[in-house]
């Protein structure tokens, strides 16, 4: 028999913890706090320019905290504090996004089990360093995978309760 | 799970992270004051609706936002290719 984990909790049980989780073999915390910035470009030569650091150019390609989301779209996770310049003027679009997600850790041999019962990637082949939007079910969620057995997950502030409680219903429950 | 190419990612994803987006390679009119209300009627409400290879548009929405054109048989749900927005038609 397969042991299938209880998902139904009812509202007031849905909590957002704030301690991390230890599993077997995977354990669910919080990141550390971050600024996060939404950033376009049409040309990206501008965007680099204007915010003096170097700009992932492939999609899904990640460079010191950079992922690069879309062709004209990428998304800064810098540590908590860091202010980049906004470029006012150029044709480029620097937001400060910090309050807008939280970040998600996932980490130890189980992580891609948890994070592959609601994701549709093939998340194996996703190669480390790597950073990608998609969707946990159906709430939207950007993946970078950080290291081998390390999966960093942003999810808007609204879906985290639901993410954080999903994620616990799909962990292995330490022995 | 239907997966789909998009031409922007350049990797086959999966379905559940794209929305369909119509028909494709509708061209609005230059000059809208000038169209008359048959025009407008076949602007708005006349779809092509072939049984067979059929031009659409799909966004990447979960992925990377962008709108893309694909040609997918209507009756075996194949798609035969994905472009990116503005290349001519396939």
């Amino acid at each position: 028999m397969v042991d299938i984990a209880e998902i139904a909790v009812s509202a007031a049980e849905l909590k957002l913890g704030t301690e991390p989780v230890q599993g077997d073999g995977v354990r669910l915390s919080h990141a550390d706090p971050k600024a996060r910035y939404s950033l376009r470009a049409r040309d990206a030569k501008v965007l680099a320019d204007v915010i003096g650091c170097a700009l992932p150019g492939k999609i899904g390609d990640t460079d010191g905290g950079i992922a690069c989301l879309g062709p004209d779209e990428w998304y800064a996770l810098l540590p908590a504090g860091t202010d980049l310049p906004r470029g006012e003027g150029l044709p480029v679009s620097v937001v400060d996004v910090s309050s807008r997600a939280l970040g998600l850790v996932l980490e130890g041999p189980g992580a891609l089990a948890v994070l592959s019962s609601g994701c549709p990637l093939d998340l194996a082949k996703m190669s480390v360093g790597r950073a990608t939007r998609t969707v946990f079910e159906t709430v939207e969620i950007v993946v970078w995978r950080e290291a081998d057995d390390r999966w960093h997950i942003e999810v808007w502030r609204s879906f985290a309760t639901w993410l954080w409680n999903a994620f616990l219903a799909a962990m292995p429950q330490a022995k | 799970m239907l997966l789909i190419h998009c031409p922007y990612c350049e990797e086959a994803r999966p379905e559940v992270e794209f929305v369909y987006g119509g028909e494709a390679h509708i061209a609005r009119p230059i000059d809208p004051s000038a169209f008359s209300d048959a025009e407008w009627e076949k602007l708005l409400y006349i779809r092509s609706n072939p049984r067979g290879r059929h031009h659409e548009r799909w966004r990447h929405t979960h992925g990377c936002g962008r709108f893309f054109n694909a040609v997918r048989d209507t009756v075996t749900d194949v798609f035969e290719t994905t472009y990116k927005a503005g290349e001519a038609r396939k």
